[in-house]
């Protein structure tokens, strides 16, 4: 890549830095919305990270530098997806072809140090939200392996941009059907991975029906607005993956491509609000049978296109 | 080649020193450590070179008098790859057993257990090099009976007795009914036991023959690779086996099988798309179960053993879609699925290795194995603590280590599979990207699970002291976790150097390999960019939070206890265990899995006991091969006593009931005690007895004496003598 793609990308990388808080003031909007309140202002995410940032740390007596490594790792990572994922425009900074594959395997590295520094506190909650995140993100994985061979197969590449890129409008032609489950299916991941209803309620008050947040109990300070702001990075990255994939751009200018891409973002968010409202989180033994459903939507495209593909 | 040579003098030489200073255990135990550590050397010596310059194969023959003509050694891509294999995992475990073993100097026999881990590892260097059927075969028994005796080295425990007695019995059963008849097959094809000759010789053979010759090589070199589900000898080898045997075990003496198959794979022609499918569908079942078993294990070393069936189950993956690439006649995947294989072949050697060596060094500091008793580790033993947690995300297949490095490289070939081949090709492909997902979250789970119970939180037990790490145990797994972090790294050093391999297995020259993988996936600088990105944004990151935490203002307060919802007191019994953790995943998946839990539920409002207890049984062992082990042993029975029942027919010379049994069952019974004596003089009479016989006979033989060339009589006694 030379040096004035990079300079080009600076304002888009910003942006992308810049976004997150801003769909989880989204989220909390709606919510408000649906039940005839204001909701707290629209800058409020920004204010709580920069509260968090301010503040000093508490460490409990048991933890060790695994603890304190976690937040940063998990960040690290997906700071890293960033790079490789379309958002705005539809390149990325760093995009190679097989980045799909360290794009998923960065954000099992987040969860592995998630879950580390939860079960270094040595706390039954915090190994009950471990235990919680790794079952359920092993379960949503063959959904997502699933949506991406369609995807590698519509597109012949397993560049993330490209996968996702403007060919697709050729597949939504051919295999739309497909493609249809392929959304259903990755919206079903991203509400897992992200801790949304009606997996994982991330307003709830009760540790022992927390997935997500029971895990960051212990963390405070610095360390909980890394977790906070990767939470929010996590929610844009999955987010623009299924938005490029349900709604391709034949190739437009970025003039046009970049806002309309933010209109979506908000839509989304305005989504998961609205499903947030809508319907009660899963009892626990119910949720894998979600994530199992996604896996059928995505095997189901998986065939659709495999027969299709092949003569 | 001479390297070679030299290494394996030294190490047989170190041996024999080794065993005669009985009386000396230390000098003994140090003298066999070095030699193990200079024929590592040797051997890499020899090796690298190879590799790097991906030149023809060297060879060398010895003519020495042996019954079976001389020995050749020949050392090509495939072999050099598997050498530096066996010599880095080598001497990072002499260097590391130098200082476990200390403590058993004086308890258990420790130089006969330096001698044979010399001979183990003469042999394995042996397998690799060797070039005709006899000295293969040799070695592969050398190296069965060595490993036979270090599992064994505990002996005075009735379980691993029993381990031991298992491996052997296990492995040979595979060598006899399937390798042997095997390199039966190819002798008679070649009309000589030269490898050089096969490749030739196969070249025009049918479809059922090649496809007979592969499925005999899969069952038999995937016994000693423990492909599912001929795996069960592994989980119970491994935690008997002193630490260092066991890093050797899984490491490197399980991938001798795969060499063995791959080995195979390059004298075969293409074969048809179904002896890929099956290949596959064996991958996939060793590596989902494989996972799923090791998830459910309480036991540290049976938990890694586990391991290894799985990550056999990915190089296998490799493997398949290379056999699909070559039957399909599409280089790519030949050059991605083969490429990744022998890649995920040093990988594992080096993560697993490190991980058995780190567990060790646990069972050092602890004296248990059980991770349901340890806890809180990374504090009394950070640095151990560091190794394991590195090999474990190396082993899950996560950025920037070593196993990301092939996982990648693999789903390259099975991503590339489900759009280039044929409609049933790319199902099995679609099947194996799932699979390997799968295994990649179930391994992330197994991992948290081992690193998060053993080394986080608290001790579950405040009885168990804690011994600190000496020195060179860290120095010898120092090596295998800077090649970790080094491959995942620069894999732009590590990848090409497998391109000598894969021309072996697949005839792929290097430049058309790269070209080839260059057509699915990016050069692998790309993941180096990658890799550093993710380095810095941790440096950055770190350095913020330290800055944010030094402003005056925002001091550290002091350490409290966790959060327990206002419970202020914990214990480290109050925390999450192995079971519960492992458990709403091993629910998930309970009709694979089939386990049993027994709950002793707290009852009556003044609750004094409660107790869980889960277990999973291996399928393969209890459903398959324990009813087929006893049909077995029921159809000996009957052999030996003359009965359909199994019963002997004539339970005791009773004297009132006599007069029922008839005289010709009077007489067999006869006969058959009468034969059995117990006497073994009377057993080696009877093999005189039958040799007098055999020779007799093939002296009448008309047929013998009207052959006029020697040769296919000479062909006949190679093919079924060895």
């Amino acid at each position: 890549m030379s040096v004035t793609r990079v300079i080009a990308a600076i304002p888009e990388a910003a942006a992308v830095i810049a976004l997150p808080p801003l769909l989880l003031s989204i989220v909390v909007k709606t919510k408000a919305w649906f039940a005839g309140r204001v909701g707290p202002p629209w800058l409020q995410p920004y204010l709580d990270l920069y509260k968090l940032m301010n503040k000093g740390v508490v460490y409990s007596k048991t933890t060790t530098w695994v603890f304190r490594a976690g937040p940063i790792v998990n960040l690290a990572a997906l700071l890293t997806a960033a790079t490789l994922v379309p958002v705005l425009s539809s390149g990325s900074l760093f995009g190679f072809a097989g980045d799909v594959i360290l794009v998923a395997y960065l954000f099992a590295l987040g969860r592995m140090f998630t879950v580390l520094a939860a079960l270094d506190t040595g706390s039954s909650f915090e190994g009950m939200g471990a235990s919680r995140e790794v079952t359920f993100g092993t379960m949503s994985e063959p959904a997502l392996f699933l949506s991406l061979i369609v995807l590698a197969i519509g597109s012949k590449s397993l560049q993330l941009s490209e996968m996702v890129g403007s060919q697709l409008f050729a597949a939504w032609g051919t295999v739309g059907p497909a493609m249809l489950l392929v959304v259903g299916a990755l919206l079903i991941v991203l509400l897992t991975e992200t801790c949304r209803v009606p997996v994982d309620d991330p307003a709830t008050h009760l540790e022992l029906t927390m997935i997500h947040e029971v895990m960051v109990l212990d963390h405070s300070g610095p360390d909980f607005a890394y977790i906070t702001y990767g939470a929010a990075l996590k929610f844009l990255l999955l987010g623009s993956i299924l938005l490029h994939a349900a709604f391709p751009h034949p190739g437009w200018p970025l003039w046009i491509d970049a806002p309309l891409r933010l209109i979506e973002l908000v839509g989304l968010a305005t989504v998961v609000g609205a499903i947030e409202c809508s319907m009660a989180r899963l009892r626990l033994n119910r949720v894998p049978l979600l994530l199992a459903g996604a896996t059928v939507l995505g095997a189901l495209a998986a065939v659709l296109t495999l027969t299709g593909s092949m003569r | 080649m001479s390297a070679i040579l030299a290494s394996l003098a030294v190490l047989l030489g170190g041996a024999v020193l080794t065993a005669m200073l009985s009386q000396r255990p230390r000098l003994g135990l140090l003298i066999a450590m070095l030699s193990i550590l200079g024929g590592s050397l040797l051997c890499l010596a020899a090796a690298l070179p190879c590799l790097v310059h991906t030149s023809a194969a060297q060879s060398i023959v010895l003519a020495w008098p042996l019954p079976l003509g001389e020995a050749r050694l020949a050392l090509d891509g495939l072999s050099a790859w598997f050498l530096a294999t066996i010599a880095l995992l080598s001497s990072a475990v002499a260097i590391y057993a130098w200082e476990y073993l200390q403590a058993e100097l004086g308890k258990e026999p420790v130089p006969a257990l330096g001698a044979f881990l010399c001979v183990l590892v003469a042999a394995l260097i042996l397998v690799v090099t060797a070039s005709d059927v006899a000295l293969f075969l040799l070695g592969w028994e050398l190296m069965m009976l060595a490993s036979f005796f270090l599992v064994a080295f505990h002996h005075r425990q009735p379980e691993v007795r029993r381990a031991a007695w298992i491996y052997l019995v296990a492995n040979h059963l595979g060598t006899a009914l399937f390798v042997f008849p095997l390199f039966g097959i190819l002798a008679a094809k070649a009309g000589g036991i030269d490898f050089q000759t096969f490749q030739a010789a196969l070249r025009n053979s049918d479809q059922g023959t090649t496809t007979v010759l592969f499925l005999l090589g899969l069952l038999g070199f995937g016994t000693k690779a423990g492909f599912m589900p001929m795996h069960i000898w592994l989980p119970v080898a491994h935690p008997a086996a002193p630490t260092p045997v066991s890093a050797l075990l899984s490491g490197v003496v399980i991938k001798v099988g795969i060499y063995g198959l791959l080995r195979l794979l390059g004298w075969l022609p293409a074969l048809s798309v179904s002896c890929a499918l099956v290949m596959l569908v064996f991958a996939m079942v060793s590596g989902v179960l494989g996972v799923l078993y090791a998830l459910a294990q309480h036991d540290i070393k049976r938990l890694l053993a586990y391991h290894s069936v799985e990550n056999i189950g990915i190089i296998g993956l490799g493997i398949g879609m290379g056999m699909l690439g070559h039957s399909l006649g599409q280089p790519a995947l030949v050059a991605l699925g083969y490429g990744g294989a022998l890649l995920h072949v040093l990988n594992h050697a080096l993560f697993k290795g490190l991980l058995f060596l780190s567990a060790g060094a646990v069972i050092h500091a602890t004296g248990t194995g059980d991770i349901e008793r340890l806890g809180g580790l990374a504090r009394k033993t950070p640095v151990n603590a560091a190794l394991f947690l590195l090999a474990a995300v190396s082993i899950c297949g996560l950025p920037p280590f070593n196993g990301f490095v092939s996982e990648w490289i693999l789903y390259g070939s099975l991503f590339s599979g489900t759009w280039v081949g044929s409609r049933s090709a790319a199902w099995v492909a679609a099947m194996g990207v799932l699979s390997l997902a799968l295994m990649g979250g179930l391994a992330l789970a197994c991992f948290a699970k081992v690193f998060g119970v053993v080394f986080l939180g608290e001790p579950r037990e405040r009885a168990i002291r804690v011994h600190p790490t000496p020195a060179l145990m860290r120095v010898g797994m120092l090596i295998p976790a800077a090649l970790c972090l080094g491959i995942g790294v620069w894999p732009t050093v590590f990848v090409p150097l497998t391109a000598g391999g894969v021309r072996t297995v697949a005839g792929l020259d290097a430049g058309e390999v790269s070209q080839r993988i260059r057509s699915v996936l990016s050069p692998v600088g790309h993941l180096t960019l990658l890799a550093a990105v993710l380095l810095t944004s941790i440096v950055a990151l770190g350095g913020i939070k330290r800055l944010l935490l030094r402003r005056p203002g925002a001091a550290l307060a002091a350490p409290v206890v966790t959060w327990g919802c206002g419970f202020a007191q914990p214990t480290g019994r109050m925390q999450y265990t192995a079971s519960s953790f492992a458990w709403s995943l091993i629910h998930s998946f309970r009709s694979v899995l089939w386990p049993h839990r027994k709950i002793a539920a707290p009852a009556g409002p003044f609750a004094v006991h409660a107790a869980l207890e889960s277990h999973v049984p291996d399928m393969a062992e209890h459903d398959f091969f324990a009813p087929l082990l006893r049909g077995v042993s029921r159809a000996f029975r009957m052999i030996r006593n003359v009965s359909w029942t199994g019963e002997p027919v004539l339970p005791a010379p009773s004297r009132d009931d006599g007069a029922r049994v008839g005289p010709m069952r009077v007489l067999i019974t006869g006969v058959a005690t009468a034969l059995r004596q117990g006497r073994i003089q009377l057993y080696m009479g009877f093999i005189v007895l039958t040799l007098l016989v055999v020779f007799f006979v093939e002296s009448l033989s008309p047929r013998e004496s009207a052959a006029p060339p020697a040769r296919p009589a000479a062909r006949g006694i190679e093919g079924t003598s060895k």
